[in-house]
């Protein structure tokens, strides 16, 4: 393997991890923790997408929007439309700069566009949402976001919906996580060892089994991707292995398998009732089977042994 | 003879009345009524609606669930008038195959469907119930996934001989009045099907148009909707017996999919302790009331895996009529374990109803296991006693 050939198997094993993530549509929910962020993997998600020409739109609740815009260059920077909810979120300064309504507005707003083309939102972040509005209300809203495609019948496969939220999974319950986690099409656990990020993701495709897989990688300053292997010291993953389970099929008292001698005495047997030439033959002529029976009767002392036909005294 | 004289005028009178006994039967007992012909009105006070029939236990009448096995593991079938809970599997694969069974098996039957949800809309639910397999050698095609065409010489059956003189049943057309058809889940239904059927759909996302101000009320808003939604279809339809039936009578065949996920405007899957805790219990309450005064059936999924609160799965489980939960191995450490590797999950009978009756069956065996095949979906008893339902 020539290094320019390594070098090529690795961009493309990039892209298609960020490919990956966006490839199933509807909600990616980014799981990020104090010690592992994910804000950089949802700026990383953002750029990709702008690169691919779709429009992406940002609802920015917890940092200011030049904060945000820090490290993007002009070209992507030029196609970020930003609302933004962290100035002034109850519209106080009253200058009509903020939207109105506030979040459940904007979010309704963003359900309602009528640009054709594929779109990506992104919620920085859905923890801020969820406390600040009713929870149903947000789900409906996040679901119905997501399905935009699917209320339009002329949308081909590749004009899809993108929703990409940031949840900070220590400011939640298990309530609310299992639920978004049940919403949501893929769903990215940030953590990590030794330094290293990992991302844990978790594809739940409709109707089918989901699948998970787990990537090293940290991200460039630039907001590109890049895989790594591994933490150096790679610690056990996971518990032991369990102790070497029982075989349920040792130790029985009657036979499972037929070697093949008995396999063929088996089914050389003749069942009682099945028909073939030996009972046929004994059907219809049974003078030959009589021959060879005889009725053997030894009379008890009460029996009564007249021999005349007790019918015969009936007038009938 | 002096005594077949004098009983002459007598015989001739009984003789008659024997001579007409054996024209008619075996014995002299006449049967008042019409005489009850077929399978589907084994009593002939019932109404013989398609796709019914009477419990063998209690003379209620019992719908297909659309899973043969299933139908055996409840006593027959699903009872007119009565709920069938379906606790939601933690990734939402199976249940609603479940889910879908029972509306296919309406559509075969000829019932009248009422679907609702809150997430995917009920005409794109309906395009994608599993085909019916209509013909009578369909158990043999179902096995063929079983043997995998390798031992097929060894599984020929030895029946006994004289039932291999009896003629081959034929293929039934499709509104047939049989009990329980089987389904191939790799197919879709076909279209004329479903457009020959009758069907009302509830979409939520248009039902509930998006207002601001969100009023609290004990009994969520969609909730209201849904409620009136099929108080006026059954009485519409006249399945209360409210219009003067000039038509035949059917089955209203109604499923719910996803009851008490926020998608519903319900958050007792949130939080423990939250202000609508009684709203899905007493929409329960009133679904119950309307199905038993009506000739319907419910199917309905709850994600009870997300309920945070104990409690009030307990009391969901408590409305309801039938009761079962699925249990999916995907991401536990049984998926692992050697004793379930042929096996995809565990199905659980939590609750049979006792109608009209002191006792109610429950199902010796409580270790059930379930296995989605490319064709069917299979109950069976794990262990070493495995055996097909």
């Amino acid at each position: 393997v020539t290094p320019s050939e390594g070098v090529r198997r690795g961009t493309r094993r990039i892209l298609e991890m960020l490919e990956s993530l966006l490839a199933l549509g509807g909600l990616v929910l980014l799981r990020d923790s104090v010690e592992w962020e994910g804000r950089s993997l949802l700026k990383a998600l953002i750029k990709k997408s702008a690169l691919c020409g779709e429009q992406v739109h940002i609802l920015g609740c917890e940092v200011s929007e030049e904060e945000f815009r820090e490290g993007f260059d002009s070209n992507i920077n030029s196609r970020l439309v930003y609302h933004d909810l962290f100035r002034d979120p109850l519209n106080w300064s009253e200058t009509g700069e903020t939207l109105p309504g506030g979040p459940l507005e904007a979010l309704r707003a963003l359900c309602r566009r009528t640009h054709p083309g594929p779109v990506t939102i992104a919620l920085d972040s859905l923890s801020w949402l969820l406390l600040h509005l009713p929870c149903t209300t947000l789900c409906q809203t996040l679901h119905t976001l997501s399905h935009q495609d699917s209320c339009r019948g002329d949308s081909s496969p590749g004009e899809q919906v993108h929703v990409l939220g940031l949840l900070h999974e220590e400011l939640h319950g298990p309530g609310p996580l299992g639920v978004l986690s049940s919403l949501a099409q893929t769903e990215v656990t940030l953590s990590g060892a030794m330094g290293q990020a990992s991302a844990h993701v978790l594809y739940r495709r409709p109707q089918q089994r989901p699948t998970h897989q787990t990537q090293w990688f940290s991200i460039l300053p630039d907001f590109s991707l890049e895989l790594q292997g591994g933490p150096p010291l790679e610690p056990q993953p996971y518990p032991d292995p369990r102790v070497p389970s029982m075989d349920p099929t040792t130790h029985l008292t009657f036979n499972l398998r037929l070697s093949k001698k008995e396999r063929e005495a088996k089914d050389s047997l003749t069942l009682p009732f099945q028909f073939s030439s030996e009972k046929q033959q004994a059907l219809l002529c049974p003078g030959l089977g009589q021959a060879t029976s005889h009725i053997f009767y030894e009379p008890d002392a009460y029996d009564d042994l007249d021999q005349e036909d007790p019918d015969d005294d009936l007038d009938v | 003879m002096a005594a077949a004289a004098t009983c002459s005028t007598g015989t001739r009178s009984t003789g008659s009345v024997v001579a007409a006994a054996s024209r008619n039967s075996v014995t002299s007992f006449q049967r008042r009524g019409p005489r009850a012909s077929g399978t589907d009105s084994g009593c002939s006070r019932l109404v013989s609606i398609a796709g019914t029939r009477p419990s063998v236990r209690n003379g209620q009448l019992l719908v297909s669930t659309g899973l043969p096995a299933l139908d055996q593991l409840l006593g027959g079938g699903l009872a007119v008038g009565t709920v069938l809970l379906i606790e939601e599997d933690k990734y939402n694969i199976y249940s609603p195959l479940l889910f879908k069974y029972f509306l296919a098996e309406g559509i075969v039957t000829g019932h009248t469907l009422l679907v609702a949800s809150a997430k995917e809309d009920p005409a794109d639910i309906l395009q994608e119930l599993p085909a019916p397999l209509l013909d009578d050698n369909c158990k043999k095609e179902c096995d063929e996934d079983i043997y995998n065409h390798k031992t097929e010489s060894n599984i020929k059956m030895k029946i006994a001989w004289r039932y291999q003189l009896l003629p081959k049943m034929e293929a039934r057309p499709v509104s047939s009045s049989r009990f329980g058809h089987y389904y191939d889940v790799s197919k879709r239904i076909p279209q004329e099907l479903i457009e020959a059927s009758k069907w009302h759909g509830f979409f939520l996302p248009e039902k509930i148009s998006s207002t601001l101000n969100l009023e609290p009320c004990s009994l969520s808003h969609s909730y209201i909707k849904l409620l009136q939604f099929i108080q006026n279809i059954i009485y519409e339809e006249g399945f209360d017996g409210s219009n003067p039936q000039k038509k035949q009578k059917n089955i209203l065949r109604i499923g719910i999919q996803n009851l008490g996920s926020p998608l519903w405007g319900d958050d007792i899957c949130w939080t423990e302790n939250c202000d609508s805790n009684h709203s899905l219990t007493k929409f329960l309450y009133m679904l119950r009331g309307l199905l038993r005064s009506s000739l319907s059936a419910c199917i309905i999924t709850v994600p009870t895996h997300l309920i945070q609160n104990k409690a009030i799965i307990a009391r969901v489980t408590n409305l309801s009529d039938t009761v079962v939960g699925l249990e999916s191995f995907i991401g536990s450490e049984k998926e692992t374990n050697p004793l379930y590797k042929d096996y995809h999950g565990l199905i659980h009978i939590r609750q049979i109803p006792q109608l009209n009756n002191l006792i109610y069956d429950v199902s010796d065996v409580k270790d059930l296991a379930f296995k989605l095949k490319r064709k069917l979906f299979t109950i069976e008893h794990w262990g070493l006693h495995i055996r097909p339902i």
